[in-house]
């Protein structure tokens, strides 16, 4: 039965081209936008390099201070996220890094823009950067205030470029020498909390990073927990450490700090007040509504335009003794191989968009690509659409009466 | 009489003409938003930038020296200047605070005026050669000099923005604005400054003021604008590094150039505004085609009716205006609609954006959809006009 109906929609298909040209379009367009936006949500936000422990690990990127004159909300001091958050029992590390920031290098009358973090040694056991060659700086070297550096891969060709190693060597960044103890892979800069093109030991900070015990400052921290069952106890540890914590100063008489998801610490507004979830989440919809919306309406509209061309073929069968069920069940088959064959299109229009968008290196590094994730989700709408746009014109035929139908011609 | 007639044929079609409509419905409110954003940034494009980028740079600094003596700090920032100035490629600089142009630093504040309050004013803190080193042009008054040490009212340069919000036409110079609602805080107006689009060009320049900097101001202070000649190079950009790194030995130091700045801020609007005007155009294609395809299914379902009034007499174009009119009397109603919801916008002011931007975008909506539905039904009305009475009446 399914191949008769599906021999049939071959034939509907290529009876009326203009109109199966006007739904391939609607159909693979659509789902080549929404492709290109989950593949680029997948890589900002699911892509797990170097954070592969994401799943027993909790973020902690903002503390806010409130009180009666206003309010401020910053990254945190090395000073708060060593000596309160430090103290926590259930984590078994605790990465703290500095947010990146700028410098320049000038190297044979060229200048080099040069990005640069300090991190302490837990930070390099969370953290899974894939080194093409050398190692991180240990706890020892740490401790020695010792001028080593690891470097990105981007950075080692643009300072030193094309030599096969370079550990061992010198790079000059804010007038200083380090030496380069290891290469990684690049991170692309929307990962703002790891990426960098120079990790740096936090002891050789100019400014001296250990000092003066206030609560904001440039760092940022990974909490590590020992196990994935392990992190909601964390996270109430954490909760539990903010109220305990006395105010900074009397201006203030509340303070709020998470411990938080990658995605949630991610989109934080920086306000206590506004959930980034809800604001990308509120977004992403209403965009995607947008964007299916009018495909839909226009499938609906050609499907019925589609079913009334076919009114004598349906009163045909119905005068046969076919029940609505099984014309509706035929029609959503016949539909649902329609998205399908426009979704096979909206795959491949996607890879190319990709490609496309890949070679304009909008975002340094950030190389989207099409992945199960991404195809299954494709293929989820295309389904949706198929069912979405076929069931009123099919409800709308079964109602078809056998007479008219058959008159009408 | 036409026109009840046209009714009457819609109404009798009422289901698929309903469908026909929610899509046109729908398609002005995507155009609508998508003209709203693209009429606010050539709003704002079309006007001047302000100052002159091009050959200033922008050195940021941090954990700069600290001490308690105002003298030795005034020193040593003077003995940091000099040595700058002294160089050849150096034509002026200026310390100035965090927000600089193109950067993402903001120090916004409140400031009342005759009772009235404007919230989100800039608060800007410059020293005396700002306005040289940024080439700005002074409308009215003055910028600062060494006399305002010792006025009695701290004395403030307004940017033109803040002047038309606060002032209108009238005079600013010599008027007092409040900081905050502390009466003891009172700012007096002496010049007036062309408005510096600090967020880059597509982007609104917003309140602002400039306070004269002190030697508090020193104290926090992370930021340093150099204009230099348009020959600088590389190798002279190294010296300098070198120069302000050699003599704060306790500090990071950034050089950027402005023009570089400026570029990758304008990128942060100009990619959505891609984005959107492809998605736009890519819904306005798929409209379109289905319009057309609707239109020009119902003329062959309506062959009889056309050959009917062929035969009684109605000439072709009678009959492809006919379709015409239908499908913008269509659009009409749905217009009508969707500028229902439009007009919410300036009406209940969301966003914050001026009226004249929101009818401009309605506007330009309107006429891209009436263009879009009257291309579209052209064809398919000329078909029926083609349409020969005997064949059409042969076939029922």
């Amino acid at each position: 039965m399914l191949k008769n109906y599906f021999k049939i929609a071959i034939a509907v298909l290529r009876r009326r081209k203009f109109f199966t040209f006007i739904s391939l379009f609607g159909i693979s367009f659509t789902l080549t936008i929404l492709l290109v936006l989950t593949a680029f949500l997948d890589k900002v936000v699911g892509d797990s390099y170097p954070d592969r422990k994401r799943d027993r690990s909790l973020y902690v990127t903002r503390l806010q201070e409130s009180g009666k004159d206003g309010q401020s909300s910053s990254t945190l001091s090395y000073y708060f996220l060593s000596h309160f958050v430090g103290s926590l029992k259930t984590p078994v590390k605790l990465g703290i890094s500095t947010i990146y920031e700028g410098t320049n290098t000038y190297v044979n009358n060229k200048k080099i823009a040069v990005n640069y973090k300090y991190t302490n040694a837990d930070y390099w056991d969370i953290m899974e950067y894939d080194f093409t060659e050398g190692k991180a700086f240990s706890k020892q070297q740490i401790d020695n205030v010792d001028k080593v550096a690891v470097i990105s891969e981007d950075m080692k060709s643009e300072y030193f470029g094309d030599i096969p190693s370079v550990i061992g060597k010198y790079i000059e960044a804010d007038n200083v020498k380090y030496r380069v103890i290891g290469v990684v892979k690049n991170v692309p800069i929307t990962s703002y909390t790891l990426y960098s093109d120079i990790y740096l030991p936090y002891t050789v900070s100019k400014t001296d990073l250990t000092k003066g015990k206030g609560y904001l400052g440039g760092s940022t921290a990974v909490l590590l927990a020992k196990s994935a069952a392990d992190v909601p106890r964390m996270r109430d540890e954490y909760d539990a450490m903010m109220r305990r914590i006395p105010m900074e100063s009397k201006q203030f008489n509340k303070m709020y700090s998470h411990a938080e998801s990658y995605i949630r610490s991610y989109v934080d507004t920086g306000n206590e007040g506004m959930s980034g979830v809800t604001i990308v989440i509120t977004t992403i919809v209403i965009f995607v509504l947008l964007v299916t919306v009018l495909p839909t309406l226009n499938l609906v509209n050609i499907n019925i335009t589609r079913i009334m061309e076919r009114s004598s073929e349906i009163g045909v069968r119905k005068a046969f003794g076919a029940s609505s069920g099984t014309l509706v069940y035929q029609f959503l088959v016949e539909n649902i191989i329609l998205t399908l064959l426009g979704g096979l299109i909206g795959v491949v229009l996607s890879f190319i968009a990709i490609q496309v968008i890949n070679s304009f290196h909008l975002i340094p590094n950030l190389i989207l690509s099409i992945n199960f994730t991404v195809l299954g989700i494709g293929l989820l709408v295309c389904f949706f659409f198929g069912l979405l746009s076929g069931v009123y014109p099919a409800w709308r035929m079964s109602k078809l009466n056998v007479v008219t139908a058959l008159k009408a011609q | 009489m036409m026109f009840k007639h046209l009714f009457k044929l819609i109404w009798n079609k009422k289901k698929q003409n309903f469908l026909l409509m929610t899509e046109m419905l729908f398609s002005f409110l995507v155009l609508f938003a998508v003209f709203t954003l693209l009429v606010y940034y050539y709003d704002n494009y079309k006007k001047p930038m302000g100052f002159e980028y091009q050959n200033v740079w922008v050195v940021s600094y941090n954990n700069a020296y600290q001490t308690k003596n105002a003298d030795s700090l005034n020193n040593y920032y003077e003995i940091l200047r000099k040595s700058i100035k002294a160089m050849p490629e150096v034509r002026e600089l200026s310390f100035c605070s965090f927000n600089t142009p193109f950067s993402n630093n903001m120090s916004q504040g409140r400031v009342t005026y005759h009772k009235k309050e404007f919230y989100h004013m800039n608060f800007y803190t410059a020293d005396d050669s700002y306005q040289a080193t940024m080439n700005m042009q002074v409308s009215e008054g003055r910028w600062f000099n060494k006399t305002d040490v010792v006025a009695k009212d701290k004395p403030i340069v307004i940017n033109s923005d803040t002047k038309e919000q606060l002032f209108g036409k009238g005079t600013a110079v010599g008027q007092l604005i409040v900081n905050g609602d502390d009466k003891d805080k009172m700012m007096r107006v002496i010049g007036v400054v062309q408005s510096i689009k600090v967020k880059g060009d597509y982007a609104p320049a917003g309140l602002g003021l400039y306070q004269r900097a002190d030697t508090g101001s020193l104290r926090w202070f992370g930021k340093i604008m150099v204009q230099v000649t348009p020959d600088a190079s590389a190798a002279f950009e190294g010296r300098l590094y070198k120069t302000m790194a050699n003599y704060m030995k306790d500090s990071n130091i950034e050089i950027e150039h402005l023009t570089n700045k400026r570029t990758s801020i304008n990128y942060f609007t100009l990619i959505p505004m891609i984005v959107l005007s492809i998605v736009g155009s890519f819904l306005a294609i798929n409209v379109a085609l289905g319009l057309f395809g609707v239109l020009w299914y119902n003329i062959n379902q309506r062959r009889g009716e056309i050959g009917l009034r062929r035969a009684v007499g109605a000439s072709g174009n009678a009959v492809s205006s006919q379709l015409i009119y239908e499908s913008m009397i269509l659009a009409t109603l749905s217009l009508i609609v969707g500028s229902f919801f439009a007009v919410q916008f300036p009406l209940l002011n969301v966003f914050d954006l001026s009226a004249g931007i929101y009818i401009s975008a309605m506007l330009l909506a309107i006429t891209f959809i009436y263009l879009l539905v009257f291309l579209c039904s052209l064809y398919p009305g000329r078909q029926a006009a083609a349409i020969y009475p005997a064949v059409a009446l042969h076939e029922e």
